[in-house]
């Protein structure tokens, strides 16, 4: 009887031992194949890099995870991430805006990956070069561009009894007297013009090689620079003599043109598929180089935007700098899918040779405007846009209220320098 | 079949008490089990309640924090000149606008610091004007023409003194696409003439929205922001978002009457814990649906519960089985050994095993047995010696008949002066009184035996003449060898009477010898001879006085099994006309006096 008293007790106590035992543990770790990326505009950069995915052809798997985030949502997670030093709950590859990356290589030095040996920097247009390296080093990858260009309605150039060709190569004050003329013609004015953002001055002080800073990138140049006086007047212009016309958000920017209300557009090249976008005005639109500042070393080109791809120095990089340069850096077939899919160009030259680049666009009644676009990108001149943009930016839409106001040109950008020297 | 059923029989003491066994365990420890389960889980849920009222309470408290911010915003737009000015302002003056323009901009960007901690904050402002003012575009990106006909703008017509809750579900317009919103909105009233001039809308995404209380739910925790129409404003299934519910406005409606901390609600087939909190400052109800099932799985492991359980039911059933097998098994065998005893004559024992219990019945069982025997065994000594006493007394007895008759004889014979004969007569009766009343011996040598048949007969044939002569034919080895008293002499006495009715006379022949280690006596008589049955040693009882003692030959068989067993005894042997034989066996038992010599 003991012998099974002392048998059973064994089985019970093997018995609720193996009950207790019975949880199993949750798989846990990533996959190593898996790349995170973060950008924000998921008709334009997200559906760039899910085409990258597909188009990838390197030796490893590779899965990319494409986040969603608004831009200023990355802007502000990236700073609170990389401030506290930790690269937990970080993206491999991020998107960064050309006039921010700056701010960010020289905030966080050893936090982004050099990509030097993966690119060929010759490849990319030149004024690309400068926002996305440090000291001589390239960390980003150049991605779209914001090359400017005017868009401008054909028909309502006829119904002013101009053509396109009058609007070709010529400064702001042509364009000004033209407009003035179109507008009385027609009783639309020629653009609309964002009171809070400075897109515009933006535009015309890089077209003539110019900055809100020193090449330095560090000292604030706003007093006595030309090229800023000459953008300040041309837009304090553009509103005196109604050529332009207020728009407060983007959705008034559409409205405007789709709706016909506007003869033209100053604006970078994403803005071409928001103008398709209004089928009716299919063959009423060219695209021609922007106007120039009326200054010497002022072109017919500029940017307006544009951002480039960053990779974090964080487990993974390698991988994440392969899979970017298989694709964005070296893949002339992508480019061409990049334009005839999601029409973005791309600042990889050797694409513009492509067939692609080639495409008579039948909204621009047959004009090949990624190829021109393309030509016009390789004269936009390269700035050193610094660390402060908008900051910058920030006190210079306070100054152009004084200066729209009545205040005088020179005191209102020394006092803009005064501000910018004490911050 | 029938072999079955004996089994069955034989252990139905066994199958009784296990059966009642086994559903007292399974009864016990199934009862125990829902018992505990119903507890802990009844338990579970105050308790769940109470730290769910609190979280409710805290999610509260988010969404009136986010309310008081829009509530304080739309009061600062109601008295602010400048976005009344930016609202009501027609010029067309390129310049006008720029200034009210970067005027509400520095407005509206000091009051969206009230929104610092959410994301996904637009403050809109729309006027009659036709314009519009964004705070942050990209979070709601609506257009006038979207936004003036919307539901939520009629809305704010319709009441214009009210702050509405709405949920405004996803738009789309050419190349921009709106998100689910949540909005609160509120029509710009002119004080004075009740002249509405524009509406102010405080939007925030719904996924933004829900971060007010996405801490607060899980797989199995659901929260849902309806408003007074039933129509699901927020939600961390955001599939729901946007839908109007019947079922959750019933219940609500239902809940709200009964004033309970907690509902049990069944929809789309589970249970649900539906905790129901309504908040006055979004006019909304806060519902907590929380998946009762998916709790309980939480909360017990039924598995592992049932497992166990069912482990221990199996081990206290096999325990039971075990013993309750060994107890009756003992038991059984014991109820078949006694109930085949009587074919033993209850000579065989019952095997002591098993518990003690049975061990003890079977040894008292076994003791008893004992002491029947033994009770048994004198009960037959002390009827055997009843017998023998019996036959003693018998054998002491001189028929009285038998000493008057003989005395007559002596009489006739002295009348007729023989007294030579009659002398001899008495001698021989004297001798013969002496040796079976005179001497207390039970037994007599064969040498005594024959002496007293010699006078015996003497006797006789002085009485009824000496037609029927006795001879003796004893061995000397025989002589000193014992018998019971006159034993030989009812069979002579036997011969002389009745075997000499026809023939009138004859001779009987005595014959004592030892034939293999057996004492012989054999009374021949040629006389009539009879059939051989039983009667033969029954005595007629008419001629009783002419016997010399009590005991009759009908005696002389049992006497001889009473004194030396069975396979000692009488055979008699007859022919009619021929005569009878008697043979009688004993034993060779020497005298003492004898092996003394």
């Amino acid at each position: 009887m003991r012998k099974y008293l002392f048998l059973i007790f064994i089985v019970s106590a093997l018995l609720l031992v193996g009950c207790s035992s019975s949880s199993d543990e949750g798989k846990s770790g990533t996959d190593s194949n898996t790349i995170t990326a973060w950008a924000w505009d998921p008709k334009f950069n997200i559906a760039a890099l899910e085409l990258a995915e597909e188009a990838y052809s390197g030796d490893e798997e590779v899965a990319l995870k494409i986040i969603e985030n608004a831009q200023d949502d990355i802007i502000s997670k990236l700073n609170t991430g990389l401030a506290s030093g930790t690269m937990k709950g970080m993206p491999n590859i991020v998107l960064i805006e050309d006039y921010r990356a700056q701010s960010f290589l020289q905030s966080y030095p050893d936090v982004f990956y050099e990509l030097s040996d993966y690119l060929n920097k010759d490849d990319f247009a030149d004024y690309k070069i400068a926002p996305t390296s440090l000291d001589g080093k390239m960390y980003g990858l150049p991605f779209d561009t914001g090359v400017t260009g005017l868009y401008i309605r054909t028909d309502l150039l006829e119904e002013a009894g101009y053509t396109v060709e009058d609007f070709v190569n010529i400064t702001w004050d042509e364009y000004i007297e033209l407009g003035k003329d179109v507008r009385e013609k027609t009783g639309k004015p020629m653009l609309t013009v964002d009171p809070s953002d400075l897109g515009t001055i933006r535009m015309m002080v890089q077209s003539a090689g110019k900055w809100y800073l020193e090449e330095d990138g560090l000292t604030p140049a706003l007093e006595d620079n030309e090229a800023l006086e000459e953008a300040f007047r041309v837009y304090k212009t553009l509103i005196e003599e109604k050529v332009a016309g207020i728009h407060t958000d983007w959705s008034q920017l559409l409205s405007g043109f789709n709706n016909g209300d506007v003869v033209s557009i100053v604006q970078g090249s994403w803005i071409t598929p928001s103008v398709k976008a209004e089928e009716s005005q299919a063959g009423k639109w060219a695209v021609v180089p922007i106007p120039r500042l009326n200054i010497s070393g002022g072109v017919n080109a500029s940017n307006l935007g544009g951002s480039s791809f960053y990779v974090l120095n964080a487990e993974g990089k390698e991988k994440a700098a392969e899979f970017l340069a298989n694709t964005f850096g070296s893949n002339d077939d992508f480019y061409q899918k990049l334009v005839t899919e999601v029409g973005a160009v791309g600042t990889y030259m050797p694409a513009a040779k492509g067939e692609a680049y080639q495409t008579e666009e039948e909204f621009f009644d047959g004009q090949k405007i990624y190829r021109d676009f393309a030509e016009w990108m390789g004269k936009i001149p390269p700035v050193n846009y610094g660390v402060h943009t908008y900051a910058m930016e920030d006190i210079l839409i306070v100054e152009m209220q004084n200066y729209l106001n009545g205040k005088d040109l020179k005191t209102v950008l020394s006092n803009a320098q005064k501000q910018a020297e004490s911050q | 079949m029938k072999k079955y059923v004996e089994r069955i029989k034989q252990n139905s003491l066994f199958l009784k008490m296990f059966i009642v066994m086994v559903v007292s365990i399974v009864g016990v420890s199934a009862a125990i089990t829902f018992a505990s389960v119903q507890m802990s889980e009844r338990l579970f849920i105050n308790t769940f309640s109470i730290t769910n009222t609190k979280m409710i309470n805290q999610i509260s408290t988010n969404f009136e924090r986010y309310s008081d911010a829009g509530i304080t915003v739309i009061n600062q737009a109601q008295r602010s000149e400048v976005v009344k000015e930016y609202l009501t302002d027609r010029s067309t003056d390129n310049l006008t606008i720029i200034n009210h323009y970067y005027q509400i901009k520095q407005w509206m960007d000091s009051y969206y610091d009230f929104f610092l901690n959410y994301d996904g904050v637009n403050i809109v402002v729309m006027g009659e004007n036709g314009r519009l003012f964004s705070s942050n575009y990209i979070n709601w990106p609506v257009s006038e023409s979207l936004l003036r006909t919307h539901p939520i703008t009629l809305n704010a017509y319709k009441n214009p003194n009210r702050i509405f809750y709405q949920y405004a579900s996803e738009m789309s317009e050419k190349l921009t696409y709106v998100e689910p919103t949540v909005v609160i909105s509120k029509a710009l009233v002119e004080r004075t003439s009740n002249h509405i001039y524009g509406i102010i809308y405080i939007s925030i995404r719904e996924k933004d929205f829900r971060q007010m209380y996405a801490e607060y739910t899980d797989d199995n925790r659901d929260i849902y922001l309806l408003d007074q129409m039933g129509q699901v404003v927020s939600s961390n299934q955001s599939s729901s978002s946007g839908v109007k519910s019947e079922q959750f406005l019933k219940r609500i409606k239902e809940i709200e009457a009964e004033e309970l901390a907690y509902n049990q609600v069944r929809f789309d087939g589970r249970n649900y814990l539906l905790f129901l909190q309504y908040l006055p400052a979004l006019d909304m109800y806060l519902m907590n649906l929380i998946d009762r099932d998916e709790l309980k799985k939480e909360l017990v492991d039924t598995k592992v519960i049932s497992l166990i359980s069912t482990g221990i039911v199996i081990l206290a059933v096999g325990i039971v089985f075990f013993i309750y097998r060994r107890f009756t098994n003992s038991l059984s065998g014991l109820v078949r050994e006694i109930s085949h005893m009587s074919k033993s004559h209850f000579n065989a024992y019952v095997t002591e095993s098993g518990s003690y219990e049975v061990r003890q019945l079977a040894r008292t069982f076994n003791g008893m047995l004992d002491e029947l025997h033994e009770y048994v065994e004198q009960l037959l000594e002390i009827q055997k010696k009843k017998r023998v006493a019996e036959l003693e007394a018998l054998q002491h007895q001189i028929n009285p008949h038998f000493l008057y008759n003989t005395l007559a004889s002596v009489k006739f014979l002295v009348q007729q002066k023989d007294v030579e004969k009659s002398s001899e007569m008495i001698n021989a009766l004297i001798v013969l009184l002496q040796n079976t009343i005179g001497t207390i011996s039970e037994t007599n040598t064969i040498r005594q035996e024959v002496e007293d048949l010699k006078n015996y007969v003497f006797i006789n044939q002085m009485r009824y003449g000496d037609n029927i002569q006795v001879r003796y034919l004893v061995q000397p080895e025989s002589l000193m060898c014992e018998l019971p008293k006159l034993l030989i002499q009812p069979f002579v006495e036997n011969a002389f009477f009745h075997g000499f009715n026809y023939k009138k006379e004859g001779q009987i022949q005595l014959l004592i010898y030892i034939k293999d280690e057996q004492l012989i006596c054999e009374v021949v008589d040629n006389g009539d001879g009879m059939k051989v049955d039983s009667s033969v040693l029954s005595a007629p009882k008419n001629e009783a006085r002419q016997f010399l003692s009590g005991i009759g030959i009908q005696n002389v068989r049992e006497r001889i099994h009473l004194l030396y067993g069975k396979e000692y005894g009488v055979q008699v042997s007859s022919v009619v006309g021929e005569g009878t034989k008697i043979r009688i066996c004993l034993p060779v038992i020497k005298s003492k006096e004898s092996t003394r010599k």
